[in-house]
């Protein structure tokens, strides 16, 4: 790890005039300081905002508003995201450790890099840490990677499981820029597709910071379902998941959200098969017709064509859980 | 015998005041960094090395250009004759990724980790095997192990299973990075902290490597992090830290990074199996062709004994065994719990259960009609003891065997399938030479000592329960001191020999203890009990305050060396395990559950129940991890380890394991050794994956050979 300096701010607008592109901020570290000990990131200062940002989930007119250091394990068990947005919290626990989710901040969740094991490792070439040496994953191990909306400059994904909620609830990123201006990204445009800068992952402004996550209200706290697959029960990035979310009066369909991780550089929707759903009854067969909807949108690679069929079992699988949750 | 509640080291261990290798601390002591080569097979043509050199606090960069040289590693001769393995820093040649082209010596970890990642090399690269799938099939087999009977003979058997079964390559990971402190007290004499699984091996080792004898080189270990074989061997990191303190003069710690230790400290090599069984109509083996290859290093050879389980659990006619060595660019591997036995239990075990199917025949009743019960086939000679019949009836009654249909995909619960399956593992039950001391004091508090390491296996806690069986002496007057080269030497702690040779040797240390006592009350018969107060004897007590006094004494030294004998000629040994487990598995996405685990093993008496069933739930988590999770992969292309960290390489967590039904047999084996019990260690893991393999092919009828079963697998 290069060394760096490391100061405490207390105020955001010192924070964003000290930012630049050498100067990182910290909250939890949980995946800032993994990439710095894997020479990713190799800030020549951290300035740590824990201090500066809101660590309050507060009620709104339309919804709610999750401060950006809230703590990954306070949005798992918090009484309004339990009661109003319980996908969040089914989301949020599915991911990482205790320990992590002790330290891991609402906005770093949203900023955390891709696990593709060619992505850590320095000794291979990279797209996406070294633009224009390649796509290693392109020929190689391709277990984790992409199914949609990649190309051949990269097929990471990200490895999020609270943003494939954020994203299938509508939530927009609240992000303040250097200049101190507000700026409100909706956030399905918050996260990029890989096109030709697969180094970048997202579209929040240089040297700007995320201030807070707003979800609108919805009537989703009834039937909704988070499944994961991976390769062991806990501490493990998804292989796919898969978000769902029904509203249902009188046994049909009013609203639906379908949303996965583990598939694509960014938390993926699937617009189709949430249209297709919507004023149809719940019943398995249409939620197998979803399911093949889905399917047929993805191209798997090669290595990872196990993960198209695991995904259609698994957007089975979430829908029917909604009527069981 | 007696149980104690807890672990004789626990409090330290969970206080933190237990130092492992890397906690020590002493003066002036700095600290080494392994650079590692970015290509995986050619020459080092240049290493830069000046933007390492400009990191503050760096005191000196080891490479192979000015390296001191080793005696035992000066020319390639040597190099073959050390039997070292990765001639570290004594050659230009790159065997594969990651291997050390360079150490960073500096005054803070933090300085030499950083220097470490600013060294660049220029390589001479060649082409680099590393595909075990793509390799294995050009190295022609050879015969292991003496035949029995003809091929021929069954060639026509009614009932002929002929499969071929494939594991990955698995890792080790103890908690505990290998790590080394170590310190040259004079120009022949060098102290070491170390983390390994043999205090006098590594003495051994440094003795030949550096031409000094063996007792000026002290080694600690007193407290091992886990180890599941992967400190039986002495690595580079030990190396390292010895090389840098003598280029410095000044202590030098080294303590490998997670990612070096998928490369540096070895592995369970990636196997191909092929298993041909043959059964006659009543269901009897009529012979057995076992075949297996296990990769190895370019450097070295390493054997892994894959066909050694077919010798041993079953009694059949005629059998051939076969292996051979694939080399690939990878570290070297080596021995991991339950080395060979765990690689070829998977496909003998699965084997069994293919031909239980084509008999349509309970896979209980088919084990039992052909497991070996009385003599060892290899040998002849009759099991000391061998209760695995036993074993299989008991295990199969509390997973409630009877529920399991012989129909594969019979029961269904929604999207989940339901299955049971079962196997079987054995392994030889060692016991090598060793030697305990006994001090004790006037209080009436003894120390039971032996250079033995306890790698958390909970040896330290079974010397005192023993020493308590043998002399009476309340185990709150047992202190146990171990893995330390001063103390009386013993063997390595591992091939689940470390109980079996210790109890020998504290059973002679306590009778020379007991014997040393009476003589001193003047009591013609050693048959004497201790108490905290004193000695009973005869109907006589005689306090320690008294004896002490009569005799003008300060404090009693006793040593004592055990060995197997005679009874090795007469009798073959074993321990087993009888794994049953109930699975779920979803049909739409894959996910194995596993329902339920029972094991029942036979180890002996069990000298306390709790470390013992402890050892017996590890290796069974051990094998949930090679059944459905752990491979380790390199990508094919360049070489390099896929997710070499421990969120990369998947182990099994507690998510994914119930509660493990242990049970024992407890029965003692009279024969080897004064402890009647046997070693653990291994048995747990072996049989345990291919039984959920065959709970799987119950649940779906799908036949999985290859590990680790993943979901996509399921749904493939």
């Amino acid at each position: 790890m290069k060394p760096f300096t490391f100061s405490k701010s207390d105020k955001i607008s010192k924070a964003l005039s000290g930012k630049n592109d050498t100067v990182h901020f910290l909250a939890g570290g949980t995946n800032m300081v993994d990439l710095m000990k894997k020479n990713l990131a190799s800030p020549d200062a951290l300035i740590d905002v824990t201090s500066v940002l809101s660590d309050k989930i507060e009620r709104q007119d339309n919804g709610i508003r999750i401060g950006a250091v809230v703590r990954n394990s306070t949005l798992g068990k918090h009484e309004l995201i339990l009661s109003k947005f319980p996908l969040i919290a089914k989301s949020v626990l599915a991911g990482a450790s205790p320990q992590i989710r002790n330290m891991a901040s609402t906005a770093g969740n949203l900023l955390q890099r891709t696990r593709c094991p060619y992505f850590y490792d320095t000794s291979t070439p990279c797209n996406k840490r070294k633009p224009g040496t390649g796509c290693s994953a392109w020929n190689g191990n391709q277990r984790m990677s992409a199914i949609v909306g990649y190309n051949e400059q990269c097929v990471a994904v990200h490895p999020s499981d609270l943003c494939v909620a954020l994203v299938a609830l509508d939530a927009t990123v609240n992000v303040m820029d250097k200049k101190l201006k507000p700026v409100r990204i909706p956030f399905d445009m918050f996260h990029r597709l890989p096109g030709n800068t697969p180094e970048l992952d997202n579209n929040l402004p240089a040297n700007a910071i995320i201030t807070s996550i707003d979800i609108p209200d919805n009537s989703f706290h009834r039937h909704y379902a988070y499944v994961k697959l991976r390769d062991r029960d806990s501490y493990a990035f998804a292989l796919v998941s898969v978000a769902a979310a029904l509203q249902i009066e009188d046994g049909r369909i009013k609203a639906a959200r379908l949303a996965s991780g583990g598939v694509a550089h960014k938390p993926w929707r699937w617009h189709q098969a949430e249209q297709f759903l919507v004023g149809k009854e719940a019943t398995t067969a249409n939620f197998s017709a979803a399911a093949d909807l889905v399917s047929k949108e993805v191209a798997p690679l090669a290595g990872n064509a196990f993960k198209k069929v695991m995904l259609r079992g698994a957007v089975e699988t979430a829908l029917q859980n909604c009527l069981t949750a | 015998m007696s149980v104690v509640k807890g672990r004789v080291e626990g409090i330290a261990k969970v206080t933190g005041a237990g130092k492992y290798a890397a906690e020590h601390r002493l003066d002036n002591m700095c600290h080494a960094v392994f650079a590692g080569s970015t290509v995986t097979a050619g020459t080092i043509e240049s290493i830069y090395l000046e933007n390492a050199r400009q990191v503050a606090g760096v005191i000196e960069i080891v490479t192979h250009l000015n390296k001191l040289t080793v005696p035992g590693l000066a020319d390639d001769a040597k190099i073959k004759e050390s039997r070292f393995g990765l001639p570290l820093f004594h050659t230009d040649k790159i065997y594969f990724r990651n291997q050390p082209i360079a150490m960073v010596i500096a005054e803070t970890l933090e300085d030499a980790t950083y220097a470490a990642s600013l060294i660049e090399a220029t390589y001479k690269e060649t082409p680099a095997k590393v595909d075990f799938a793509k390799e294995h099939p050009r190295v022609p087999l050879q015969s292991a192990g003496k035949e029995r009977g003809t091929l021929s003979a069954w060639e026509n058997a009614p009932f002929i299973v002929d499969e071929e079964y494939n594991i990955p390559a698995e890792i080790h990971n103890p908690m505990e990075m290998h790590a080394t402190i170590a310190h040259w007290l004079a120009a022949d004499k060098l102290l070491l902290y170390d983390k390994n699984q043999g205090v006098v091996n590594v003495q051994r080792t440094y003795a030949r490597l550096y031409n000094i004898p063996q007792e000026n080189i002290e080694v600690n270990s007193e407290f091992v992090g886990g180890g599941f074989g992967s400190g039986l061997r002495v690595w580079c990191n030990s190396l390292g830290a010895i090389m840098a303190a003598q280029q410095v003069k000044r202590p030098v710690k080294l303590v490998l990074t997670r990612p070096q230790m998928f490369s540096l400290t070895g592995y369970r090599p990636a196997a191909w199996q092929k298993v041909k069984i043959g059964a006659n109509k009543e269901g009897k083996f009529t012979g057995i062709l076992h075949q297996g290859k296990n990769a190895s290093s370019v450097y070295e050879e390493f054997r892994d004994g894959i066909t050694g389980i077919t010798r041993m659990v079953y009694n059949f006619d005629n059998l051939k065994t076969e292996q051979s060595i694939v080399p690939l660019n990878l570290g070297t591997p080596t021995w991991m719990r339950g080395p060979g036995e765990v690689t070829g239990a998977f496909a003998l075990e699965c084997a069994v259960d293919e031909m239980s199917y084509q008999l349509k025949m309970d896979p209980v009743e088919l084990r039992l009609k052909n497991i070996a019960l009385d003599k060892d086939p290899e040998n002849g000679r009759p099991y000391s003891t061998n209760f695995l019949d036993e074993g299989i009836r008991k295990g199969a009654d509390m997973i409630n065997w009877k529920e399991r249909q012989q129909q594969p995909g019979a029961l269904t619960e929604g999207d989940w399938k339901i299955g049971y399956g079962m196997a079987v593992g054995m392994w030889g039950a060692g016991r090598g030479t060793a030697s305990a001391g006994i001090e004790m004091g006037k209080d009436g508090i003894i120390t039971i000592k032996t250079a033995m390491t306890d790698i958390g296996t909970g040896t330290g806690t079974a010397m005192q329960n023993m020493t308590h069986t043998f002399t009476g002496m309340p185990v709150s007057n047992i202190k146990v001191a171990l893995g330390h080269s001063t103390l009386p030497a013993a063997g390595s702690q591992g091939g689940s020999t470390g109980l079996s040779s210790i109890s020998g040797a504290v059973a002679a240390v306590c009778k020379a203890l007991k014997e040393k006592l009476a003589a001193y009350a003047g009591l013609k018969d050693a048959d004497i009990t201790l108490s905290d107060k004193g000695i009973t004897g005869n109907g006589k007590f005689i306090s320690y305050a008294e004896l002490w006094q009569n005799n003008n004494l300060t404090a009693i030294q006793v040593e004592a060396s055990s060995s197997p004998g005679e009874e090795r000629k007469q009798y073959a040994f074993c321990v087993s395990t009888a794994h049953f487990v109930k699975v779920r598995v979803n049909i739409k996405t894959g996910k194995v559950k596993l329902e339920r685990i029972v094991c029942v093993a036979d180890g002996g008496t069990i000298v306390n129940e709790k470390p013992a069933a402890n050892q017996i739930s590890g290796g069974i988590v051990g094998g949930i991890g090679m059944a459905l999770m752990e491979e380790q992969l390199a990508d094919t292309v360049q070489g390099n380890l896929i997710g070499n960290d421990l969120a990369g390489y998947h182990f099994a967590v507690n998510a994914d394991a119930p509660v493990i039904e242990v049970a024992f047999i407890n029965k003692p084996d009279p024969h080897v050794n004064p402890s009647g019990a046997k070693g653990l260690g291994e048995v747990g893991i072996i049989g345990f994956a291919p039984a959920v393999a065959n709970a799987i092919y119950n649940a779906t009828g799908k036949r999985l050979r290859d590990l680790p079963i993943t979901p996509d697998k399921i749904l493939s």
